[in-house]
């Protein structure tokens, strides 16, 4: 089942001389459930990708089509709505708010929809994560990989449909780096959660379904169909 | 947490200092408000009980109005009070000049006719008069005494002394003393010169309206309408322009009250804001609405109202209360009936009214800016709200230190920062300035006793003894005696210089062919020793006034005011140069005028065409006189009793002996009345902006310690670091004082030449003003950086980067 379409979507940033094709007519789908590797050089155009996938950013052309829907025509109060409902971030950059606590962090997303957070659910992220006894800590007050792991679970706190992922281990050492990607592996089986992933470890990425190639903006699946 | 709400008190207590620093800005703005509005309500409380003291408790009066007309006018249901004032012109009470009124006893205390002893007159034959002159050497009365009254036209009539009231400083002053008849005996007389009914209304009611009524329904014309305008314009009920224009100046000042209330929360807000453009895009990303970060961030505002607000509001009455401690110590008879503490519904509600709709606007602006951070900003780390690419100033890096240049280029990078940091000094200079005027007004607009005003003065028509200046001198606790002398002079000088009003006043100008006027009236003569000419200089427009300059030059001062019919009546457009010609001993000669006085702060009742003061050399060499008319006498402030015993011991019968000290102390007195609520408007604008910009200034530095821990870790020394946060500032207030001071200029000179020319209010330009703010705001900029600065250097490096 198809839950994710891209179709000739491109993007360009500036203009006349700065000007740059981040994204030239990418056109691919993903199915429910996929876990999706996306490789590339350093200024290819990854983020760009990950990001008007996620809506956070317009396109200059094309369309993205997430469960049937085009969110670029939501408005930008239903965009919202569906990026908090249906869209896990988990970013380099752990960009937590440093003055809530773990669990508060990892309820923030439900909160803002007016939900009351499922105690038992949360608990159970929590030990899977193993954040049980920080739960109570501040960002600033946990290492990095713990960061990135409370990242982990307020992407996942909502059940997202879809988990946009920026090289979540870009900042954390091998063994961080393997616990986290066992961590997303586990919750996106666990879950039925379809994963797309921004790597540059070469072993992470063949742990994927599927691996795209982003080159110059151009985007390829490697030993695609 | 069960409410994303519950974010925005967790923010604030976890930057606790910020959220201090947002809370004083805020709390500083309400108190700035609350503060000057509370002031200027008790400001009117007091102007108001100062006024009728001074200038009596009765709104609007009827000249010679008949009895039908005060009947009607006393049966009307608005009106308070009434009462007829009667003046009978001078007299002769046992020989001494005096002048004679009657008053109806009901309106005796709305005009501050107090009865100190025995009781007021009521019988035919009754009068009541001053302490002091029942006291005097020439009459030494008291009550039951019976008095000769000797009319002009030769009626002599007995009294009977039935009461004594408290002293009228002005009369005392002129050294006549007031005597008041009783109602009926005015009848017996028959000599009013003039009658004016007095009208008091009730309060809350339309002044205007209700002379209108009156004047249509009696028919009385406009010309025998008096308004006690002074009382008018502070129940704000008057129509005169002088008042209008002085209100338009107030209201000018007070909007500006509140915008610099406004900007300043605005501003706070829109800082603390903008320097969380990351996290705003964070909590974009994970799926905050726009609806949800306004929220967020208008919630914020309000806690941070709520706890500001009744800082602001106390520290405002705080400042009203110091006021009003200040004035009430120091005349309590006067303003005994004052509450210290007053809680002035006005200026509090206008706290709390506008702090709160100041947080509700100035929380919406960066709201909206808040919620238009597009999530973007979360993930590629960028802190700033875009703005368009710019050139790097590369000649910054070229002419400056590399630390001072990029402590600039930090200022001016973020465009809109800088902009509301140099608005914000901006602002608060240009109130300073702006309230400036009222000083300027304070000390033109409101005659006050200057350093020649005497306390005591000597005349006498035959001229004072030319020995008796020296021997007053030499009397225990007399600090200065100088003398003058006067003459009435024919003088001419070419007929161009005269007004066009005084040629339109006179109608009949003739010239000769030389074109020098033939005059009509004569000018007046006056003579200053060297001490006088010392005070004088300081209201010189033009040219010179020494001694030396005059004996040389043959010179004489023209005085632009002129004295004339005890008014000042600009006649002539005097210019240094201008040539006059005296009628001397010894003929006519030429003088030439070396200066230009404003003013002289004396009185003439003759139509005098000029008036012109010279040394008394050459006063004696034109007229011949060399025999003071005039002697004033200077006192220290001890045992005054006895020095003035010491001084009359020394003064024959026919030297007359006046005391103004009760008068200079009632001028003085309303004075200080205005003097105190416009330095305090002056002290709590001052003192809010020096608060303001440190605050401002503080908060930038405490907003950057992330940066300045990473400009640490880089390598940037300690030095460095403090001068890169300095040039930074530096930036902000350079270009606030700027601005400031340049508005604050233009503000002051638009003020004074619209509104308050008529008060002789002149424009200087504020060299003074603008010195003394560069050296303020200099020092505050250096002081509001360290305290910050020094913070920093005490967490290490570490700390600061992670402290995000
Ligand atoms: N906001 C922007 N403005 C201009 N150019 C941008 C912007 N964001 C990204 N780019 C450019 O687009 C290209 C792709 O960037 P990005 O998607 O971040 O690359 P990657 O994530 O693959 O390293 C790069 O050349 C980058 O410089
Ligand atoms: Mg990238």
């Amino acid at each position: 089942m198809e839950i994710l379409r891209i179709d000739q979507l491109s993007k360009t940033y500036g203009s006349g001389e700065t000007k740059v094709e981040a994204l030239k007519e990418a056109s691919f789908s993903v199915s429910r459930g996929e876990f999706v590797s996306i490789v590339g050089q350093s200024g290819a155009g990854k983020s760009t990708l990950l990001h008007l996938i996620g809506g956070l950013d317009t396109p200059t052309a094309g369309r993205v089509i997430i469960d049937g829907m085009d969110i670029y025509t939501l408005l930008e109060e239903e965009l919202a709505v569906f990026r908090r409902r249906s869209i896990g971030f988990i970013f380099q950059a752990y960009n937590l708010v440093p003055e809530l606590n773990v669990e508060e962090n990892m309820v923030l997303p439900l909160l803002l929809d007016y939900k009351k957070p499922d105690g038992r659910f949360i608990d159970e992220l929590l030990d899977i994560l193993g954040l049980t006894d920080r739960k109570h800590h501040l960002p600033g007050q946990l290492s990095g990989g713990q960061q990135q792991r409370v990242a982990i679970g307020r992407a996942l706190a909502t059940r997202p449909t879809m988990i946009l992922a920026d090289e979540p281990t870009g900042n954390l050492d091998s063994k961080n780096s393997r616990e986290v990607m066992n961590l997303l592996r586990l919750s996106v089986e666990r879950f039925n959660q379809t994963l797309l992933m921004i790597t540059h470890n070469q072993n992470y990425a063949t742990l994927a379904d599927r691996v795209f190639q982003v080159e110059d903006g151009l985007v390829r699946e490697l030993g695609g169909q | 947490m069960n409410h994303y709400l519950a974010l925005v008190p967790k923010y604030l207590a976890a930057h606790r200092k910020k959220t201090r620093l947002v809370i004083i800005s805020v709390a500083i703005s309400v108190a700035l408000i609350t503060g000057v509005f509370s002031m200027l309500d008790v400001f009117f409380q007091f102007e108001k009980i100062q006024v009728i003291h001074d200038y009596g408790n009765y709104h609007i009066a009827v000249l010679d109005a008949s009895e039908q007309e005060t009947q009607t006018i006393n049966s009307r249901i608005d009106v308070q009070n009434s009462g007829t004032w009667r003046t009978l012109g001078s007299a002769r009470l046992n020989g001494v000049t005096c002048e004679l009124g009657a008053l109806d006893q009901q309106f005796a205390g709305n005009l501050n006719v107090e009865l100190i002893q025995g009781h007021y007159p009521t019988d035919r034959n009754e009068i009541m008069l001053e302490q002091w002159a029942a006291q005097s050497r020439q009459l030494n009365l008291v009550i039951g005494d019976h008095v000769q009254l000797s009319f002009p036209d030769g009626l002599e009539k007995e009294f009977r002394v039935s009461g004594l009231y408290r002293d009228l400083g002005v009369m005392k002053a002129q050294g006549i003393p007031g005597v008041f008849l009783s109602v009926n005996g005015t009848h017996d007389l028959q000599r009013a010169e003039k009658s004016i009914f007095l009208i008091e209304f009730k309060n809350g009611v339309n002044i205007r309206k209700a002379e209108q009524e009156i004047k249509a329904d009696l028919g009385i014309t406009e010309d025998r309408i008096d308004r006690n305008n002074h009382l008018l314009a502070l129940m704000g009920q008057s129509d005169h322009n002088a008042v209008l224009d002085f209100y338009k100046v107030g209201a000018v000042l007070f909007a500006l009250v509140l915008i610099a209330g406004v900007l300043m929360i605005y501003n706070t807000f829109n800082i603390s804001v903008m320097e969380r453009v990351r996290q705003f895009g964070m909590l974009r990303c994970i799926g905050t609405s726009q609806t949800q970060i306004k929220k967020l961030v208008r919630r914020e505002g309000l806690a941070i109202t709520l706890r500001a607000i009744p800082i602001g509001v106390l520290a405002g009455m705080v400042m009203t209360l110091i006021c009003c401690a200040i004035l009430k110590y120091y005349n309590h008879s006067l303003f005994g009936t004052i509450p210290l503490l007053n809680f002035s519904l006005v200026g509090i509600s206008a706290g709390i009214g506008i702090g709160f709709l100041t947080v509700l606007i100035a929380s919406f602006l960066p709201a909206r800016k808040a919620a238009r951070v597009s999530p973007i900003n979360a993930v590629t780390g960028s802190n700033e709200i875009k703005t368009p690419d710019q050139k790097k100033p590369g000649w910054l890096m070229r002419r400056f230190k590399v630390e001072i240049a990029m402590g600039i280029n930090n200022a001016w990078q973020t465009r809109r920062t800088f902009w509301l940091m140099a608005s914000s000094i901006a602002i608060s200079i240009i109130l300073f300035m702006g309230f400036q005027v009222f000083v300027d007004f304070l000390y033109t607009g409101l005659k006050t006793t200057k350093p020649y005003t005497p306390d005591l003065s000597l005349t006498s028509a035959q001229g004072l003894p030319s020995d008796l200046s020296a021997r007053l001198g030499n009397v225990e606790g007399v600090d200065r005696v100088y003398g003058r002398m006067f003459a009435h002079v024919e003088a001419t000088f070419e007929a161009d210089k005269l007004t066009d009003s005084y040629k339109e006043s006179i109608n009949r100008i003739e010239t000769k062919e030389n074109g020098l006027l033939v005059p009509l009236e004569r000018s007046w003569l006056i003579s200053y020793d060297k001490q006088q000419m010392k005070w004088a200089r300081s209201d010189l427009i033009d040219g010179v006034f020494t001694e030396e300059q005059l004996n040389q030059n043959q010179g004489i001062i023209a005085v632009a005011l002129n004295q004339r019919n005890n008014a000042s009546t600009e006649t002539a457009n005097w210019q240094v140069g201008d040539k006059v010609y005296l009628e001397t001993r010894d003929g006519t000669k030429e003088f030439t005028v070396v200066g230009v006085l404003r003013s002289v702060p004396f009185n003439d009742s003759e139509f005098n065409l000029a008036t012109f003061i010279t040394s008394e050399k050459l006063f004696t060499e034109i007229t011949g006189q060399n025999a003071y008319d005039c002697l004033d006498l200077q006192i220290s402030g001890q045992n005054q009793e006895k020095t003035v015993q010491g001084i009359k011991s020394l003064l024959s019968e026919d030297i007359t002996f006046l005391d103004a000290r009760q008068r200079n102390a009632e001028v003085n007195q309303a004075f200080i009345t205005m003097a105190v609520f416009i330095y305090g408007f002056l002290a709590v604008i001052a003192l809010i902006s020096i608060i303001n910009i440190f605050n401002t200034m503080s908060t930038s530095v405490v907003a950057k310690t992330r940066y300045l821990g990473l400009m640490r870790a880089i390598g940037m020394s300690w030095r460095q670091l403090c001068r890169m946060v300095l040039a930074e500032s530096a930036t902000y207030s350079l270009t606030g004082s700027v601005i400031g001071c340049f508005l604050g200029v233009v503000l002051q000179r638009f003020l004074i030449n619209s509104w308050l020319v008529s008060f002789h209010v002149l424009w200087h330009f504020p060299l003074g003003q603008l010195i003394g703010i560069a050296i303020f705001i200099s020092v505050i900029t250096v002081l509001s950086v360290i305290g910050p600065l020094k913070k920093t250097k005490k967490m290490a490096v570490a700390e600061v980067v992670q402290a995000f």
